[in-house]
């Protein structure tokens, strides 16, 4: 079965042809030609290739808009440590210059594919959609905080 | 993890990361996940469910030592037990 059916794939390129305003980098931090094999972490990976082909169906979709780079962490570890990306697959979605701040780890599928599309769309149009309070409130963060939210296909 | 990615698009502080539980053991177990959605602010503070807006950007703020406004009660909202 195809990872995006043709029938999304087709309804995301006439939804990223309205919705997309400004460009959007996705990262996929990923070790190519890893066994399909669930192997001790570190060691593998069992959906790398899903994800960077992920990744590329997404650009397809609108390529004037979403560019992809695949960083292999086997060739280059130190960008990987840089990112501050310790496990793979992870795709990271920003606009063009800064530093990715929201990544998906693991394969974005189930319900977390509806958040990898609205990561990108909200990316695109530099709309976090958040109430007036909200933003007031994370201003008060002075120093880097990380937010892991575990999520399963289902 | 909606809410999290639009947090970290608000706040040039935030890093948000959505990890598939069932891909990640390791992981999975480090933070003791039994039902999803279980949120790790800075791999300390944790809470398991969807919280509205508000409460999840005070635990969030809490979770990151930053002292909130009103007391904030001990978040539950809806989750699904993890199943493999």
């Amino acid at each position: 079965m195809a990872l995006i059916p043709e029938q999304v794939r087709q309804q995301l390129k006439d939804r990223f042809e309205t919705v997309l305003t400004g460009p959007v980098h996705l990262t996929v931090y990923t070790r190519p030609g890893s066994s399909r094999l669930i192997l001790p972490a570190g060691v593998g990976c069992a959906t790398c290739e899903d994800a960077r082909q992920m990744a590329e169906l997404l650009r397809d979709a609108a390529p004037e808009k979403i560019a992809v780079e695949v960083v292999d962490v086997t060739r280059d570890e130190e960008r990987a440590l840089n990112d501050g990306v310790p496990d793979v697959p992870t795709i990271a979605v920003a606009s063009d210059s800064e530093t990715p701040r929201i990544r998906f780890q693991g394969l974005a599928t189930g319900t977390e594919f509806p958040a990898l599309i609205d990561a990108i769309e909200r990316v695109s149009r530099a709309e976090h959609g958040l109430r007036e309070e909200s933003v007031t409130a994370l201003a008060k963060l002075t120093e880097p905080a990380e937010v892991m939210v575990f999520a399963t296909p289902t | 993890m909606s809410l999290a990615n639009r947090m970290a698009l608000a706040s040039p502080q935030i890093r948000a990361v959505c990890v598939e539980a069932n891909e990640f053991p390791y992981l999975s177990n480090q933070f003791r996940v039994r039902g999803v959605p279980h949120t790790v602010i800075n791999r300390k503070a944790s809470f398991v469910g969807a919280l509205p807006e508000p409460d999840f950007v005070a635990a969030v703020l809490e979770g990151a030592g930053v002292a909130v406004d009103e007391p904030h009660e001990a978040p539950s909202g809806p989750s699904t037990e993890m199943t493999n």
